[in-house]
């Protein structure tokens, strides 16, 4: 995407750079860099509008990637990767670096479809939130970051076994659609990219902001905003240490406007610490949904060297109406190796399995499963409450149940499928069929929830959501929130490009709001 | 929470008093981590202890993958581990030690003998304590379990041998220098750190995808002269 000119690096700070308090001013602060704030500074930048985006880790050079997943976790995600919700305990990880989720992530890029979109409409009473009124700004992120469809050349084994399962089932699948350039099937995303073909917002969006004139401080904790009579005025915090977070300098930003990109968890945490800005609704913190992901791995009678391969490479839409979604899946060794059960030699002889596995993963919309995010007594950690319903794990369970059959009809020998209460290993098609007849309950299953949403929802009624469809809190006018936070409800599908193409929309209604310049041609 | 189960929960809180508060007896002084020979960082001698005796029971030595959950290391990685995660995750996750060393006063494990924590029984015993956790019926003694097995395995599969082993050690993968690499220093230093100049910059054209001749990355190859450079 670059546009020939290098980014300027005078207009980058990082830890070192620090050496007493900071103070800035600008049209906009944005607060956060993960994809939706990186999106929203560059394109408030190229608006002609003096933009500061200020993020709390920092920088990842291709010399910090630590490949030991686990130790990864420690350096690039919140509570070192092991945040976990109350109520039913599932893990749930938030990055801190530049580019965050974008950084750590698989890269899919899918749109929501036209009936998630309507069924936003509807219960949210929004008027221009249709795949139509997005498809534009779809269009315009997916160009910039790169997107398009995962090549065979990268599929690696494991990816395409997923492709025949569901060929042999009569499910239609495709290749996933990415946003990288030049991948080389590392199977590494989790850990960040080695190849640099990976086009997280550290890589892409956020040195075109820099380069249309934004300035970038990281290694920056914003704690409040700054408000005085029912305006923001800026934001202020504390320069932290990269890793450690130990807090030095204070850092305060006067603003025109504020957008909030701290992310799901961060965002009414950030609100709430700022003398319950803008939730006149009470809705700040609420509303809270997750897509829970079950997983089961088959093994298969040749080697698969699932090492190789594009992280996550082929998909089925298929059952998006039926509330869930089926990929193919990898990550580090230590992480994968959570799911393989049993210990002693029995352990040894199934790690020793891996290299003749695959696995592959369902993601369930669970709309009946809820939960909050409350600002604890002391730091910006949230206390994550949040509940699996009932009705929502007979969808897991459906979603394991197809994944087994897919499993099967690729080949497999056995079938790992981690659910407590059912056989650590499946031989035949038929013992899948416990997952449908028999009720399983949350604490039965192996989950995790990496796509969060719906803590500061949109909504047309100011009386039941925080913003309005285009992230302007209704509350406050010069306070826009653009972060995956604003969906009222689950996406159905991957949110990263949903959400940066909602940061793009609000960006460019709070630039016309802010007289930028008319935007550039796409 | 049921009665049997506040019960059970001060009980266990009551053990996990006692034991910290007799920490250290009855332990043997542990090697130390690593060839580099550092004092342990955050393990206490109970700790190492009980971790090996687990990893141990979780990795015995030989079979499919040669190394032990001990010779692997386990017990040095937690300790590093430890190092890098927040405090109060920190103490956490060595209560969670604590707990499953002690818990055997609660929950014996079958052929019991007296009062044993974990790390001082047989081979036979330790796997039966350990499939009480993994099979109870209560979420939480399951979760403990959980928990502990995932500490293991990261560190049993963070060890270079078990990895070539798997044949899932990490690839060398050359450095492609790309604008940003310019501008991001290496964390905690200043632009003066960054290796790169303009010169360095990725010319774009096509690099093939990895493969099995990928060469490992070299913190991951067999220092022994007879594995040839520890190519895959
Ligand atoms: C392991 C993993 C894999 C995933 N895979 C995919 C995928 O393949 N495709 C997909 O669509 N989605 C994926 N997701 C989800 C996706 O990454 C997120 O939905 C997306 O990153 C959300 O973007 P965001 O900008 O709203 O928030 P985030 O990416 O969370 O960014 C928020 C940023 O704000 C910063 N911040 C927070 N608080 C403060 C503060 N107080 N001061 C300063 N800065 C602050 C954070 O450090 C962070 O960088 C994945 C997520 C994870 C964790
Ligand atoms: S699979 Fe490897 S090369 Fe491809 S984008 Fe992910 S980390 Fe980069």
């Amino acid at each position: 995407m670059s546009s020939g000119s290098r980014a300027p690096a005078e207009q980058l700070r990082v830890f070192a750079d620090y050496r007493g308090p900071v103070r800035e001013e600008a049209d906009v602060a944005v607060v956060g860099s993960g994809p939706c704030g990186a999106v929203a500074a560059r394109e408030l930048a190229t608006r002609g509008l003096r933009v500061v985006l200020l993020e709390e880790g920092p920088p990842l050079s291709a010399r910090d990637i630590v490949l030991d997943g686990a130790l990864s976790m420690t350096r690039t995600m919140r509570e070192a990767g092991l945040r976990a919700t109350r109520g039913t305990v599932m893990p749930t990880m938030q990055a801190i670096v530049l580019g965050g989720g974008s950084f750590v992530n698989s890269a899919i890029c899918v749109r929501a479809p036209d009936f998630v979109l309507d069924g936003w409409c509807e219960v949210a009473e929004l008027s221009a939130t249709s795949r139509k009124d997005l498809d534009p700004h779809y269009d315009a992120v997916a160009a910039l970051s790169g997107v398009a469809p995962t090549p065979d050349e990268v599929q690696g084994r494991r990816n395409l076994l997923f492709r025949d399962g569901c060929r042999a089932l009569g499910i239609p699948s495709e290749p996933i659609e990415r946003n990288v350039r030049g991948c080389r099937g590392s199977g590494e995303c989790f850990t960040g990219c080695r190849s640099r073909a990976k086009q997280s917002a550290d890589l892409t969006w956020i040195p075109d902001a820099m380069r249309h004139g934004a300035r970038v401080l990281t290694s920056v904790q914003i704690q409040e905003l700054l408000h005085e009579r029912g305006r923001v005025v800026g934001v202020a915090g504390r320069v932290a240490e990269p890793f450690t977070g130990r807090l030095s300098h204070p850092v305060s930003v006067r603003a025109r406007a504020v957008v909030l990109a701290a992310g799901v968890m961060a965002t009414p945490v950030l609100l709430q610490r700022s003398g319950n800005l803008a939730n006149r609704s009470g809705q700040v913190g609420e509303n809270l949904q997750f897509h829970p992901g079950v997983a089961a791995t088959g093994i298969y009678p040749e080697p698969t060297d699932p090492w190789f391969g594009a992280t996550q490479g082929y998909q089925s839409l298929h059952f998006v109406r039926d509330g869930f979604k089926l990929e193919t899946l990898w990550a580090p060794p230590g992480v994968m190796s959570v799911r393989t059960p049993g210990f002693g030699h029995e352990l040894k002889r199934r790690l020793a399995e891996i290299r003749r596995s695959a696995t592959f993963d369902a993601i369930a919309s669970c709309h009946r499963s809820l939960g909050r995010v409350r600002a604890r007594r002391r730091g910006l950690d949230p206390a994550i409450t949040w509940r699996l319903h009932p009705d929502d794990v007979d969808i897991l369970m459906r979603a394991l149940h197809v994944l087994c059959r897919l499993h099967f009809a690729a080949g497999a020998e056995k079938v790992l499928p981690g659910v407590h209460g059912a056989p650590d290993e499946l031989f035949r098609e038929e013992e899948a069929e416990i997952f449908v007849r028999r009720r399983f309950g949350p604490g039965d299953l192996v989950t995790a929830g990496n796509h969060v949403f719906g803590t500061t929802r949109m909504h047309g009624d100011p009386r039941r959501g925080v913003v309005d469809e285009h992230g302007r809190c209704h509350d406050v006018e010069n306070l826009f929130i653009l972060d995956t936070g604003i969906f009222p409800r689950s996406p159905g599908v991957n949110p990263m490009l949903t959400g940066m193409a909602l940061a793009r929309r609000g960006a460019h209604a709070l630039a016309d709001q802010l007289g930028g310049r008319s935007a550039p041609e796409a | 929470m049921a009665p049997s189960g506040v019960v059970l929960l001060a009980l266990a809180l009551a053990l996990v008093g006692a034991a910290l508060a007799l920490r250290g007896f009855a332990y043997p002084r542990p090697r130390p981590p690593g060839p580099g020979g550092g004092p342990w960082r955050h393990l206490g001698r109970m700790e190492v202890a009980f971790v090996e005796a687990a990893a141990d029971t979780l990795f015995p030595p030989g079979g499919e993958i040669p190394p032990s959950g001990s010779e692997a290391g386990v017990a040095a990685f937690l300790d590093r581990y430890l190092d890098a995660v927040p405090a109060g995750v920190r103490r956490l996750m060595r209560l969670l030690l604590v707990l499953v060393e002690h818990g055997t006063l609660l929950f014996p494990a079958p052929g019991w003998n007296g009062f044993r924590r974990f790390s001082a029984l047989s081979e036979a015993q330790r796997v039966a304590a350990l499939d009480g956790w993994r099979r109870s019926r209560l979420f939480p003694r399951r979760l403990v379990f959980t928990s502990l097995r995932a500490l293991l395995a990261m560190g049993y599969l963070a060890d270079p041998r078990v990895l070539r082993a798997l044949d899932l050690a990490p690839r060398d993968i050359e450095p492609v220098v790309t604008e940003v690499d310019l501008l991001y220093p290496p964390v905690g230093a200043g632009r003066e750190a960054i290796p790169w100049t303009e010169a360095d910059l990725d010319r774009g054209g096509h690099r093939p995808p990895l493969g099995p001749d990928t060469p490992l990355h070299p913190d991951y190859r067999d220092p022994t002269p007879a594995a040839g450079g520890g190519r895959a």
